[in-house]
């Protein structure tokens, strides 16, 4: 059974012959560098001091080649824009260090040079006459948007200023997604999870917009949430417009990937906190509902693409929502969030929803825990989440830095122990009850 | 409807220029300033703090209330600090741990606090233990509350305890921790006085806490 048709089956909720692995689909699903470097270490992929490339630098996600994806049993390939979230190409690799020590190599649109406190800060497209737009503090581990708020004059207010990062798609990026798509779909039976951008709607990691240079509009992040109330018409007509041009771009788009995509993520802005909604259920069925309805109505009419969202932390009382919008995959599945029992997940939404993450609490177990206790929830997680299909195993969000690598090779000792659909019913186990 | 009813409404529904200008006209009207507190202020967060028990309340209607707080507050804070026969319910030195810049969490706990009572010193996000230190000396701090969002920072709440510690200043202070990955038993394993789950038990926390220092 080929990796695609292995994701295929677990979207179609059917058992395949062992439970999906992503590692390194998204921006939401990867691993923070520091981690990979260990981790390709402690499998003898690499000689010491061979550095990783970092692929995301906002959240400082490395790379997943080809020989970790074999070694560790890894279904699925991301595809996405050629520009980073700050704005320029992954191109020109240089080497870099990270606070931790870890060698690696970054874009040469990355800034290294450290400010004079020693944090560094990242330039809109690398360019360093623009103000700075990203801050990893010194001996830490990723960016935070510099929120850069032009006052905010009532009268003036427009809408356009909130779209500036969303407009039609360039022949030069279509030109890229059509060689990217071809590239692992020919070369690899991989599924291709993709994320084009654009249709996420008030993503709170992307309203600073850091790679613009001088964003207009609201741009400040208390501003914005209290925006999401007090200027609601302002912030529908931003999504109303923005759903205009995503769809536009993803007809496109469909028109030169095809279905060489498997799934496509379509949303990442965080609906939930540790203990509830962090929004109203009323507020997402007025707000957000209906463009999420647009999207996915459009992705299922017109593609095979499976839609995809993210939402983090207790999202419980949403989900039936975000079903009745069209989702068909949710992720990350943060079980140590009020409400997101995964026996209580599986068994009420189960046969509607594809559970993609969840695997492992990456708060507490992942990088506290002991390697036996890592070991015992993911095969708890596998056992509950995979039974029937409907499961891609992925971590609940990013492996982040500092994870013991005893821990991380137990997570993935577990996978492929106690993913296998044989081995789940050979030792007596059941569906989720 | 008294002006101190009327500005506890309008704070609950997030109103902020009604806010100012009932908090100006209750002056006007001679009412001293720590009378607001008790009066509307606390009232009013208090309610907001039910309604996001209750889930009638969410986070965009927090921070929009606790923006029409401020506003008040900030007219009433230097009136009651000159005013000598008034003294905060405590003094809180709050931050984001040293390598986290999230501040959504750590605001909002700041806000009901200083609704509550408490004298605020804030000192932003990617606070060092020795800004910790130095703080508390300074503002003769009863509390100490920090805030982390991630796993790799929330480790820098042991190394401000230890700080504490090592100045002389640990018995002093009541230590309080909070954010996503902090639990329980995460703020009693780094000896923290106490773990708030979310902004309200933080404050009722700090209530408790105030009441026996």
């Amino acid at each position: 059974m080929t990796s695609r048709e292995r994701v295929n089956r677990a979207l179609q909720h059917k058992e395949a012959d062992r439970v999906p692995l992503d590692l390194g689909g998204s921006s939401v699903t990867g691993m923070q560098v520091d981690t990979v470097y260990h981790l390709r270490q402690a499998l003898g992929l690499d000689e010491p001091g061979t550095p990783v490339k970092v692929l995301e630098p906002y959240q400082m996600l490395g790379e997943i080649k080809a020989d970790l994806m074999q070694r560790l049993g890894v279904d699925v390939v991301g595809l996405g824009k050629p520009t980073t979230m700050f704005g320029f190409k992954n191109e020109g690799w240089k080497p870099w260090t990270t606070f931790e020590g870890t060698p690696v190599l970054v874009p040469v649109g990355f800034n290294t040079e450290p400010d004079t406190n020693g944090d560094i800060l990242m330039y809109p497209e690398g360019d360093r006459s623009a103000p700075p737009s990203g801050r990893m503090p010194v001996g830490g581990f990723y960016f935070d948007a510099i929120v850069r708020q032009p006052p905010i004059d009532e009268s003036r207010l427009n809408v356009g200023d909130n779209l500036e990062e969303f407009g039609p798609i360039s022949d030069d990026v279509l030109d890229y997604l059509r060689s990217e798509a071809s590239r692992p779909y020919l070369d690899t039976d991989k599924a291709i999870l993709a994320n084009f951008g654009g249709t996420a709607f008030g993503d709170i990691a992307l309203v600073p917009a850091v790679q613009l240079k001088h964003p207009k509009g609201i741009r400040e992040i208390e501003e914005w949430y209290i925006s999401t109330k007090t200027r609601r018409d302002y912030v529908y007509r931003v999504f109303e417009r923005q759903c205009e041009i995503g769809l536009r771009n993803l007809e496109k788009i469909h028109g030169v990937v095809c279905d060489k995509v498997t799934a496509v993520f379509v949303t990442g802005t965080d609906f939930g906190t540790q203990n509830g909604p962090f929004i109203s259920p009323q507020a997402y069925h007025d707000l957000y509902q209906p463009f999420h309805r647009e999207v996915n109505g459009w992705i299922h009419r017109n593609t095979s693409w499976k839609s995809f969202i993210h939402s983090c932390g207790s999202v419980r009382a949403l989900i039936p929502d975000f079903i009745d919008a069209g989702f068909d995959i949710l992720n990350p599945v943060q079980c140590s969030a009020a409400g997101m029992a995964p026996g209580e997940l599986k068994k009420e939404f189960g046969d509607r929803l594809t559970f993609w993450g969840g695997g492992i609490d990456t708060q507490r177990t992942l990088p506290f825990g002991s390697p036996d206790e890592v070991r015992a929830e993911v095969r708890e997680r596998l056992r509950i989440f995979g039974a029937g299909g409907g499961y891609v195993f992925n971590t609940t969000h990013n492996v982040q830095a500092r994870v013991p690598v005893e821990n991380v090779l137990a997570m993935y000792e577990a996978v492929r122990e106690f993913g296998q659909y044989q081995s789940m019913s050979s030792s007596g186990w059941q569906a989720a009850s | 409807m008294s002006t101190l009813e009327e500005l506890k409404e309008v704070i609950i529904n997030g109103d902020a220029p009604a806010a100012k200008r009932l908090t100006e006209k209750g002056l006007s009207e001679g009412l001293k300033a720590a009378e607001f507190f008790p009066g509307a202020i606390i009232p009013a967060m208090d309610e907001v703090g039910r309604r996001m028990r209750e889930c009638e309340f969410f986070i965009p209607e927090v921070l929009i209330a606790a923006r029409a707080a401020r506003g008040a507050t900030d007219i009433l804070k230097p009136l009651v600090a000159g005013d000598p026969s008034q003294r905060p319910v405590g003094t809180v030195v709050c931050g984001s741990i040293k390598g986290d810049l999230h501040d959504i969490g750590k605001n909002i706990v700041a806000m009901m606090l200083e609704s509550a009572g408490f004298r605020i010193v804030d000192l932003g996000v990617d606070v060092s233990p020795e800004k910790i230190v130095e703080a508390v000396r300074r503002e003769q701090a009863d509390f100490v509350a920090l805030s982390a969002l991630l796993t790799t920072t929330m480790v820098n709440m042991k190394a401000a305890i230890e700080a504490l510690t090592s100045a002389g200043l640990r018995q002093k202070v009541r230590v309080l921790v909070g954010g996503a990955p902090v639990t329980e038993a995460w703020a009693r394993s780094i000896g923290a006085d106490g773990y708030g789950k979310d902004a309200v038990a933080a404050v009722e926390l700090a209530r408790q806490l105030a009441a026996h220092v």
